[in-house]
Formats: C-alpha cells, structure tokens, sequence
C-alpha cells in the first residue's frame, strides 16, 4: 500500500476546480475582508485547511488542488497528516502551547528528549541546535554565533572584553561592535529581517528601502543544461566562481567573518552548485578562517532525495553551521563545535529561544520520515516527475527550459515572467497548485508523500495547458 | 472590594466565588504556599537534568529545570518537586498562570490541532478562520485608534518588521507618486544608497527591542547584549533617570525630562541620516524599569509629529494587562494622539505591530512579507487571553494587587531597609513594580534567597529587581511574596 492511501485513505484522486476564476468568488469577498485590517494582497485563494488532506489543498469556493507549492515548500507531509494530528493532541504539545517556556532559562523536563528526537536528523557530523523561530531568525541567530566565534577566536576564548570594546558597543561603534562581514551569493535568499536582507540578493523588492550592511556579494554558479552535455563549461563557471570568493575574502575592506549558501538557490531562481563548488568553498572557507554556513531553510527535509541537499557534496570537514526551518517546521542552526557556544551566557538568548511546539511537531515529522523511508521515496518520485518533464519538455521546448533538480526539488523555466505567471494560472484552473521563483522559474515543491500517481495529474495538466497555450 | 463590573458581569450564585477569588475559580488545586522539599536548593534532580542538556544545548542561563505538568496557577514546580511562587512568569510572559484551564481548553481543540498541522504561508493561502481569529482577538485587544495588525514570531521580530514598514513608509512619501529610480535598483543590489539608503532608528539609552541586528542595534542596555556583532550606526538619545519617590522630586524629575526632550530634538536636528523612527517602551524593562512620565512621551509625540517621525511604542514586555491597563502606554499617551505603531509579543503570546495610516502597509505587495507572517496557533492562544482578561476584569484585579504590593512595599522598604533596598518605582502601574539594590551583586544575593525560600523573582538592569506575576496574582499570592521578601531581605542584612 502507497504511503499516501495509507496515510490518507479519503485523498481525494484527482483535483476539482468549480469557479471560472481564481480566486473564486467567496475567495474573493474573504480577501477583501481581510484586507480591511491584514494586508491581502498577496493571497492566491483562502484555503480551507480542515478539508484539505494529503496532497490536496481546498479553498473556499470548494475547489480542490494538487498542491505542489505546499506553503511555499514547508508542508513536510501533507495535510492534517494523522501523525501530526496525533502529536498535536499529545499532552505534550497542549502543555507546551499553555506553558510556554523561556528555554534559556526555565527549559521544562521533556526538553532534552525532545531535543534528541530532533537530533536524530541532524546532518552528518553536526550534534547540536540552537533553536530559533523562522529561517530568518535562524540565519540571523547562526550570524550573531559566527561573529561571536571570529572575535573570540581573535582575542581567545577565555579572555575578558576590554573596557573599551564595552563602551564602544553600547554606541554601536568598533571595536566592541566590529566592522565585520558575512559573504553571500548574486541571486541568494536568506530571509527578510535587516541582517538577512542584507545577504539576501534576490530581488530589488526584498530590499529596497531598508538599511544594508555594507557586506561582499559572490557570484553562483549559472551552469548550461544538460549538465551532461556541458561537464567543461560548467566546471570552468566553478572555478570563475570560487576564484571571486576568494577574491572578495582577501580584498573586502574588513574581514568576513562568515560564509552563507543554500545548496541550492531557491527563491533566486533553483539555481544549483556542484559538489565541487561546494568543496572548493568549504577548502577556501578553512584556508581563510571563515564560518561556513549552509543555509537549508528551503533545501532540507528531504525533497532533493537527501535528508540535508548538502549531503550531495561530501563536504570534508562538514560546514560549521547548517540552518533549517520551513518543512522541518522548527527552526535553527546545527552545529558540532563547542567554540560556536559563546563564552559567556546571556549572549545567544532571547525570550523564548524557540518554541518547543513547533519542536514537538519537528519530531514526529522526523519520526515519520524515518520509519516510512520517505526520502528514498522522494528520490524515486522525483525521478518519475523528471523523466515525465524531460519528455514534456521536447514536445514544448519553448516553454520547459534548463530543466533541473535533484529528486521533486524540481525547476524549468519558461519564456518570460509574462509566459510563466500565465502558465501558474491556468495549471490552477486545471486543478493544479505550483508555484513560480526568480523572473520565469517553475518551482516544485510537493511533500514527501507525493507518489507517481500525483505526478501523473499533473504532468497530464502541464501537457494540457502548454498544448492549450501552443493553439 | 467587588467592584460593579464584577457585579453586574456574573450570576448571583457565583459571586462568592468569584469574590474569593479569579485564581481559586481557574486552580482550585493551587497551592496554599510555596514547597521546596529537596534538601539541597536548587535540588539533586535539577543537576543532572541539566548535565544532561548540556550535551546538546547551550544551558547555563537555566534557573532550574521546570515540570511543567506540575505547573499550576501562579506556582511554577521544578524537577525536584519544589514548587515556587512565580512573579517572574517566563520572563514576562504567562498573562493566565500555569495550566488555565481555558487555555489547556483552546490548545485542546480541533480548531487548534488544524493550526497545528498545517501551518499556512499566511499571507498566500491564509485560512478561512484567520480573519476572525484576529478579530476576535488580537484586534479586539487594539490600543485605541490603531485598528490594522501585521503579525510576526516574537518581540525582535515585531519590532524589526515595524522598522521595515517605517523605513519603506519613509521613502515612499520622499519619493511621492514615482516608481523606484533605475539607480536604487540597481544600488539596493549591492547594499549601497539610494536603494539602501542610510536611514536611521532613534532609540534611548538603556532602551531595551530585541537581539537580531536591526533591533540589537536599537538595544542599548547592556554590552553583553551587543558585543561582537555588527550594528548600525543609529542614534541614540537619553532617557529620563528620574528620582524617587516621584511626588518629593517632581521638579528635578520634569526638568530631567526636559533635559531628554531637548537633547532628542538637538540629536534629531543634527544627525546626518533620515530619521525614520523613534522606538521608545512605556517602561523601560531589561533597561532596569526605568519610567518617565506622561509629560515625556507627550513631548516625544510633538517632537515626532513636528519633524514628521513615526513614533512606535515598544508594548512587548508591558502590553497585555500588567500595568492594570490593557496596554501600558495608555497610562501616558493623550487618547486622542496615540503612537503610530504598537508593537507586541511576550504575555500575548501572539507578535506583531498595530498601526492606523494605511500607508503603513507598503505601496506594492511581497515587500513586508515572509513565508509564514505570523502563526495562526499563537494568534487562537491570544483570542482566548484577551477573552480572559476581558471576561474575568483582570485589568482591574491586577491594578488593585498592584497597589497593595506598592503600598506594602513601601512600608516596609522606608522601615529598617532603607539604606538597602532604594527607587521603588511602578506606583499606579498594576503589577509593574521595580526597586533597586546597592549592587549587582546584592541584588543576585537576593534573588537567590528568595528562590530558596520559594519565590522565583526575576532581575533587569544592573541593580534591579523586577516583578512580573501572572494577571491571576493575588493579594494572597502578594502577602506570600512580601513575607518572604522581608524574610530573605532579614536574613540577608
């Protein structure tokens, strides 16, 4: 029995769609009343998450779509999964809603098994977290551990701040706050909060307006599809790429403290690195001092066949910090080396330093992946799903170009953004919801319980609705 | 007292209960008085638990370690099977006591369960039931005049998103009716002006928003806080040290304040960046419960409104009913000239910021936005927090037990601790009440005293010691905790 009938006897077997538009009329009128006091504008449709199930997602107009968006890639399993729902009625979960705790300093008992759930799934060579609340606060919290790391090991671990460093701080002045960078990637992703906006170079309007850090940008890797037909093309981008890192290492006018990278850029565009990029990185990274971060908010879990994407890389030793949040539905930062624990307390804290409900949710979630395989399930659908592209895509090659990925962590792209939003459209009216990255990218994002038969409806919708476009 | 909110609020039959009291009726198994049973404090259990944790997680800021099952009302119980009294509450943010019955009720629901299970990118595919969940809530609980909300995760998180809607406000209305420029489109790329212009965060000094880098850089509490990390270069101007008791020093303390009001205007006049904002919290919290009073901040609201800076009042630590007002900037603000924006965490559960101009939502979609903007389990667990409060008048039962811990306080603080125990401050601010030792030291001293002979208190600032109790504190509750204080304090000194 597949995974989904078991996990979902009452999956719907094929989508629904009953308005002429979306989103639908009632869709409407409840964006319109939202929009009086939250801001709506960016809403596809209103779901209905009571009877959306599995890999299906209701609105409420009734229509029922596939979903390969699944909350912008953060549904792990699908909809009101059993297991979930069991772990969100646990005396566990009710009292870490009712009770929520400053885990910093009152953790409660069930913590630390909770917490090896959770460690179950770390990376290769990473055996700690540091909890936080988003990808972007995860990534900000792994800044602030990188920095405190640099400095430490500038002025030794044990050695006491100077008074002037104490003073200086409090004005937000060298050398207690120092001027120190985090190097990031031409079209990456990273959150939205002031110190991830800043490494986020994505899209002009995730910026604009807001004060940067003055920080280095590399370029990633644009690599020519097939890979198989450009081996020596793509290698020599590589070492064009990791020559400017270098560069920027040596040459930025203060130092860089830290390195930040998703093994694949996902909001940039599904933009991959190869495994020697990323070694060439982690060599340059160690030969310059530099924290090596890997940014996994929206590449773990699973969905490109590996648990963590950067395990594609063999990377020796293992990157210090590897952030996660979305799917995994917890949030933070792995890490192995105690020197990423600051000196002295209170100076990676806050409040809450995480919530130990999404934590309880994060291990079941690990749990079910782990007892039902489910990421050598991935990578066998993802090949299905590649493989029903790649013939789609010499029957419109106008409109499936550079297709790419690794197991459902899939990506084309069309013509234009113009072609492309059409295209996001008109697959959900053919009951189809997927969702667009950069200017004309398609992005797959279903759940890990996404199996052939999925696949099948909607390669059938995009043959449909390109043959509908082509006439 | 009963007062006729109560009276005219319940059935005959229940007035003697609700008359002994908000707490008996939620935790009839309360307990009576702190227990602290293990030999040793903190106990043997509590060690190797935490030896434990280490393994895997940074715990050396842990008090103890916390059974939460045994949790209830206003006592907090540890693994040893201590049970305290609690006036520190998660550092301010348990507004209902351990285990509420009504909140066990809410996070017992499907309603819940669904939030739970399928936690939605809000702002793309929100749920059917999120308006009304708002409305019913958070809304509901609005500081008059703002009535929009944008939710966020935490207080660094609300705060930084306000920031990010001042900055594009700002630039929006220098910008007027045109589109971006070619050139901030193409500078915003490399983190360079005019697309990432050099605007600035005014905040004061010992002001306490947050630890990630746009609010860490507003935070000016404590090195600690701040050292090693990178931060903007915004500025910061004095806030009022007033002296106590307030009404002796009245004179001083106004011309303290217009001190800090003429050097906030002298700064905003001479700084070379935009201004976008002020942040500034009713009470100075982490800072070490510093106040000002209403003169102060109606003085920063003409400032901002003259040289046309939003105004965002920080509400993380004192929103949600501590002060006896919903909102503690209520005590300060003329209510016809509220704040711009709000911000909002901690005891509400639920973050995020209120505003009222509607050019305060940016003017394209997909620039204050994220993937989950919010998260519609913590927004039910608000709705039923302010249906509490409102239901059970706790705004006013917090501001009566406000009022007998001060005055009860002060009696014994003027008596033979006087050279000990200074600037009791947080008269007519409910529960909010502060006082400061001689020393860091002494005041740790005290702290842990009062652990030991079963009450958990929490500190802020160099010397100071804070209180925080849950909404369902009681005179019973404070009789218990001014016993202990003078015992601790007798003990010590």
């Amino acid at each position: 029995m597949s995974i989904s009938s078991q996990y979902y006897p009452d999956e719907p077997s094929a989508p629904t769609v009953n308005t002429t538009v979306i989103p639908g009329p009632v869709s409407q009128k409840a964006i319109a009343d939202l929009g009086k006091v939250f801001d709506s504008r960016t809403v596809y449709f209103v779901a209905d998450y009571e009877k959306s199930l599995g890999n299906y997602i209701s609105d409420v107009d009734g229509n029922v779509y596939l979903d390969l968006y699944a909350q912008i890639a953060s549904i792990a399993l699908g909809y009101n999964n059993p297991a979930l729902i069991k772990a969100a009625q646990s005396p566990e979960m009710i009292r870490a809603l009712v009770e929520r705790p400053a885990l910093g300093n009152f953790p409660g008992k069930d913590f630390e098994s909770l917490l090896s759930k959770i460690l179950k799934v770390a990376p290769p060579g990473q055996d700690k977290v540091w909890s936080g609340l988003s990808g972007a606060d995860a990534n900000e919290l792994a800044f602030k551990a990188a920095f405190m790391y640099y400095q430490q090991k500038k002025r030794g671990y044990s050695t006491e701040f100077t008074p002037e460093e104490e003073y200086s701080c409090m004005q937000n002045q060298s050398p207690g706050s120092p001027q120190l960078a985090v190097l990031s990637f031409e079209r990456a992703f990273h959150g939205r909060l002031f110190a991830t906006a800043s490494v986020t170079r994505s899209k002009p309007i995730h910026k604009i307006d807001l004060p940067s850090f003055n920080w280095p940008k590399a370029e990633y890797p644009s690599y020519k599809y097939p890979l198989s037909k450009y081996e020596k093309e793509n290698k020599q981008e590589d070492d064009r790429c990791l020559a400017i890192v270098e560069n920027l290492i040596k040459t930025w006018e203060f130092p860089v403290a830290a390195l930040i990278i998703e093994p694949v850029q996902s909001e940039g565009g599904d933009n991959h690195g190869s495994s020697y990029f990323f070694q060439g990185l982690r060599d340059i990274t160690l030969q310059n001092d530099v924290v090596m971060i890997v940014d996994e908010v929206q590449t773990g879990v699973g969905a490109t066949g590996k648990l963590w994407a950067h395990e594609h890389f063999n990377l020796s030793p293992a990157p210090d910090l590897v952030t996660f949040s979305k799917k995994f539905q917890s949030a933070g930062y792995w890490f192995h080396d105690d020197k990423f624990i600051p000196n002295k307390t209170y100076r990676q804290f806050n409040t809450w330093c995480g919530d130990p409900a999404r934590m309880i949710i994060a291990g079941a979630i690990a749990e079910e992946i782990v007892k039902h395989d489910l990421v050598e399930h991935t990578a066998k659908v993802g090949d299905y799903i590649y493989n029903g592209l790649a013939k789609l895509a010499d029957k419109y090659p106008k409109d499936i170009q550079n297709l790419r990925g690794k197991a459902t962590f899939i990506a084309f792209d069309l013509e234009s953004q113009n072609d492309r939003d059409n295209f996001l459209y008109q697959l959900k009216l053919n009951g189809v919801n997927c969702g667009g990255c950069a200017e004309n990218s398609v992005r797959l994002r279903p759940t890990l319980t996404f199996e052939n038969k999925h696949a099948d409806i909607f390669l059938a919708a995009v043959d449909n609705v390109l043959s509908a476009k082509r006439q | 007292m009963i007062s006729r909110n109560y009276r005219s609020l319940i059935s005959k039959n229940s007035i003697k209960r609700y008359y002994l009291s908000v707490a008996s009726d939620y935790f009839p198994n309360e307990p009576l008085k702190p227990e602290i049973i293990s030999e040793t404090y903190p106990g043997p259990i509590n060690e190797s638990k935490l030896s434990e944790l280490a393994k895997s997680f940074d715990h050396r800021a842990a008090y103890f370690v916390a059974d939460y099952y045994k949790s209830i009302g206003n006592y907090i119980a540890d693994v040893d099977g201590n049970k305290l009294l609690d006036t520190y509450c998660q550092i301010s943010s348990i507004p209902l006591g351990y285990n509420n019955p009504e909140l066990l009720k809410a996070c017992s629901s499907k309603e819940m369960q669904v939030a739970l299970a399928n936690r939605p990118a809000l702002a793309c595919f929100p749920s059917n039931d999120y308006e009304s969940i708002l409305k019913d809530g958070i809304l509901a609980a609005a500081p008059r005049g703002l009535d929009k909300v944008w939710t966020a995760l935490s207080g660094s998180d609300a705060n930084e998103t306000a920031y990010k809607a001042a900055f594009m406000y700002k630039a929006a209305k220098k910008r007027g009716n045109s589109k971006f420029t070619k050139e901030e489109l193409e500078s915003v790329m490399d983190n360079k002006s005019p697309g990432a212009p050099a605007a600035s965060i005014l905040s004061f000094d010992k002001g306490f928003h947050g630890r990630l880098f746009g609010s860490l850089s507003t935070t000016r509490s404590k090195p600690i806080h701040k050292l090693d990390i990178p931060q903007f270069p915004w500025p910061r101007a004095p806030f009022p040290s007033l002296k106590y008791p307030l009404e002796q020093y009245s004179i001083e303390n106004q011309k303290e304040e217009e001190r800090c009001l003429e050097l906030t205007e002298a700064l905003i006049k001479e700084w070379p960046d935009s201004i976008a904002a002020i942040i500034v919290e009713p009470i100075q919290a982490e800072g070490g419960d510093n106040h000002a009073s209403p003169y102060f901040y109606q003085g920063l609201r003409k400032l901002t409104k003259a040289y046309e800076i939003l105004l965002i009042v920080d509400e993380v630590q004192t929103g949600v009913g501590a002060s006896g007002k919903f909102w503690c900037h209520e005590h300060l603000f003329d209510p016809n000239d509220p704040p711009d924006i709000v911000t909002f965490s901690k005891k509400f559960q639920a973050a995020g910021f209120y505003y009222k101009l509607p050019e305060l939502q940016p003017d394209q979609p997909f620039r204050q936005f994220n993937t989950w903007c919010g998260d519609p389990s913590k927004a039910i667990i608000a709705k039923t927090i302010y249906n509490e409060i409102i239901k059970k008048n706790l705004l006013h039962s917090t501001k009566k037990t406000g009022d007998y811990i001060f005055n009860n306080l002060e009696t014994l603080f003027n008596g033979k601790f006087f050279q000990i125990v200074k600037n009791l401050r947080g008269k007519n601010r409910g529960t909010l009440i502060a006082f400061d030792f001689n020393t860091a030291k002494e005041r740790d001293g005290f702290l842990l005293e009062c652990r030991k002979n079963g009450v958990n208190i929490g500190g802020c600032g160099d010397t100071a010691v804070r209180l925080r109790p849950s909404l369902v504190f009681e005179k019973r509750h404070a009789d218990i905790l001014l016993n202990i204080v003078e015992e601790s304090l007798s003990k010590l000194y």
